[in-house]
């Protein structure tokens, strides 16, 4: 039995017991309980972007912290999720489950297509030009789905009714003192695919096309001289990556049920995105919950921040245009962090826990 | 097929580019949008000269480019409604006193965004050096901060620029359209590109910028200092991007915080098209974007940056390394 064997089945004996089982156990509870815990829907909108955006980190983190390739653009592929669920929604008028589901494998489908189209004629050259070509796409098809009137409703966007036991308006009836609404329906499918999504995508950055991928974010050359042909597996990463931000963009429009360039497509989410990947620690999966929750959780309260504020400093324009700019803030700390903790919480806690352990 | 001719084909595609709409458009028309292309071109150029220059030598990923641009754009703004308060030159009928109140608008903007750059530079970019993955954190978030600074300091809604008078309206040259402003910037463009590239190819400091791109340790072991030349390439690319801003902001006659994120990513597909760190692939690549979008603006309004993107796919398919090798 070779090492890294005998580190497998080390790590499948104490899978159970660890200390980090428990604390996953009980995150997943609180997000399954959280319609019972919370009745207000702000705190349920929230809790589910949480969801909705850890798992799109998490996808984005296994290109960028697992792979060590940068993507600008991967929020290109959450966008054709959200279109592909609109259009057919919406524009199309097929409210039935099949359709649904065809919406979302369609989107699945164009969106590997595009990752691996994308990945190989730009991962081939340096990496670096992945970004930019990533970028640029992205920005492309912003542009694009803002002038496609016809289509994708143009800057005004779609929004739709959805299937059934999905639909705002349907009810199931009341349990353990909870009225069953079609929202809290959709909340729980979401949470559901979601969990799928994370377990699939921890499942693959630990399976031997992981270790590869993290062979080649820590020296490609010696993957290289290993034989391992390192841009496909590149490539790979990137599809199955966007594949669940594809998905991912489709649960969102499910919950909010209007698509728009602005809300599903934009730079903004883009940067939304990097950093929470940064807040929460690159190459962590479990990273992405963290960074999601902190960013979405500030954002939420901002705007009470900002009445608070310019309570305390009423007459001053320069104060209240200085709150009112919280991405400015947030542009510091994408810097302060990038310095000073560049592993994120969930990379630093690992480090300071790993330390303790040794001692 | 032997070596000059090999040379020369860069050439050659933008030639049958330029040439091949004569088949659907009418001569006077095919005059006027080229003049327009040709502008667009140079404006291009003007941004992602800097940004490919930074890229080339310094092997930075500078996605604060377009902040930079923005600010160039604010800075001669305020510049030249300053001194057009001062003296009214930019109302005035002479056409020289609307060159000088316009050229001092573009260096003061130049200047105060090369000192921005300086800043930049020695305070996010230098701890960063080596690990393309921290430099883009940090640039994004250098972007970040510098435009929703220009919020906080100019406000968050668009405003219109000023242009000098005589720089309005068009002639009239047998029945074709030639509008002014256009045209200006075509010549001020090229100026500036023959500039960037005499100084880069006929002085010490362009020898060494040159060298610097090929293998930095080697120019650090012949006594130069290498961070010194970081830093000054990094200046001169954002002095080029400030005047690439407040030209291109008075050819749309408008600003706007966010003007920069639309104009980097066609910067950065000249810069990729015509070869990272080649200021000729810069200006060339520059063109084939300006013309081909013109071109097809005219003809399909809807597919006008379906070209461009498609421009970008054909030559990373053919010359991944864009068309011009660095340092030319």
């Amino acid at each position: 039995m070779n090492p890294v064997q005998l580190f497998h089945l080390e790590e499948r004996k104490n899978r159970f017991r660890s200390p980090s089982f428990f604390f996953r156990i009980l995150l997943l509870a609180f997000f399954v309980f959280t319609p019972f815990m919370f009745r207000s829907f702000e705190v349920l909108d929230v809790i589910l972007k949480i969801i909705i955006f850890s798992v799109l980190v998490a996808s984005y983190d296994v290109i960028l912290g697992y792979t060590g390739i940068v993507s600008l653009g991967h929020v290109l592929y959450f966008g054709i999720g959200s279109y592909f669920v609109g259009i057919f929604m919406g524009k199309l008028g097929l409210t039935s489950y099949g359709h649904l589901a065809l919406a979302f494998l369609i989107a699945i489908l164009i969106s590997g297509v595009l990752s691996v189209l994308i990945g190989l004629f730009s991962l081939r050259i340096r990496a670096i030009f992945f970004a930019m070509v990533t970028l640029a796409f992205m920005e492309f098809t912003f542009i694009l789905s803002s002038q496609l009137r016809s289509i994708t409703g143009g800057d005004d966007g779609i929004s739709f009714k959805l299937p059934g036991i999905l639909a705002i308006d349907f009810s199931y009836g009341k349990f353990l003192g909870i009225e069953f609404t079609g929202r809290l329906i959709s909340y729980y499918l979401i949470l559901l695919l979601s969990l799928i999504l994370f377990l699939l995508m921890l499942r693959f950055v630990h399976s031997p096309v992981g270790r590869v991928l993290q062979s080649i974010r820590d020296n490609e050359q010696r993957s290289t001289a290993l034989g391992y042909r390192t841009y496909l597996f590149q490539v790979i990463a990137s599809s199955f990556a966007s594949c669940v931000a594809a998905v991912m963009g489709g649960c969102f429009v499910i919950w909010v049920r209007y698509v728009s360039p602005d809300s599903s497509l934009s730079v903004s989410i883009m940067l939304d995105v990097l950093l929470m990947v940064i807040v929460g620690g690159m190459g962590t999966l479990y990273g992405s919950i963290f960074g999601a929750a902190f960013l979405m959780v500030t954002r939420a309260f901002l705007p009470k921040l900002q009445v608070i504020i310019a309570s305390l400093l009423p007459g001053i324009p320069l104060a209240i245009r200085l709150s009112e700019r919280w991405l400015f803030y947030f542009g510091l700390l994408f810097i302060v962090i990038v310095y000073f903790f560049p592993k994120g919480i969930v990379g630093t806690a690992q480090e300071i826990f790993a330390r303790r352990k040794s001692n | 097929m032997n070596l000059k001719w090999k040379r020369w084909f860069p050439m050659l595609i933008v030639f049958a580019i330029f040439l091949s709409p004569l088949l659907g458009i009418n001569p006077k028309t095919y005059i006027t949008i080229t003049i327009s292309g040709l502008a667009m071109g140079m404006l291009l150029f003007l941004v992602s000269s800097g940004f490919s220059l930074i890229f080339g030598f310094l092997s930075v990923l500078n996605l604060a480019h377009g902040a930079l641009f923005a600010w160039g754009a604010y800075i001669g703004f305020t510049s030249f409604n300053l001194i057009n308060q001062w003296t009214g030159w930019g109302g005035s009928n002479s056409i020289f006193l609307n060159f000088i109140i316009f050229l001092l608008a573009l260096i003061i903007s130049g200047l105060l965004v090369a000192l921005l750059g300086i800043i930049t530079e020695r305070s996010v970019i230098r701890p960063v050096y080596g690990s393309h993955l921290f430099q883009i954190f940090i640039t994004v978030g250098a972007m970040i901060v510098m435009e929703e600074l220009i919020r906080i300091i100019w406000g968050p809604n668009d405003e219109v620029m000023p242009v000098p008078i005589k720089f309005m309206g068009s002639w009239d040259v047998f029945d074709v359209v030639v509008s002014k402003y256009p045209l200006i910037a075509i010549v001020i463009g090229f100026i500036l590109y023959l500039v960037i590239f005499m100084i880069l190819r006929k002085t010490k400091i362009g020898t060494i910028v040159r060298a610097g791109v090929e293998n930095p340790e080697m120019v650090q072991v012949m006594g130069h200092n290498i961070y010194r030349y970081f830093t000054g390439v990094f200046a001169a690319g954002s002095a080029l991007a400030a005047i690439g801003g407040g030209m291109w902001a008075t050819f749309v006659k408008s600003i706007h915080p966010a003007m920069g994120g639309e104009v980097i990513v066609f910067a950065l597909i000249v810069a990729i098209i015509g070869g990272l760190g080649s200021i000729t692939g810069s200006v060339v690549g520059a063109l084939l974007v300006g013309l081909s979008y013109n071109y097809v603006a005219y003809l399909i309004p809807k597919a006008a940056l379906g070209i461009t993107m498609l421009l970008l796919v054909i030559i990373l398919s053919i010359r991944p390394t864009g068309l011009f090798p660095e340092g030319t």
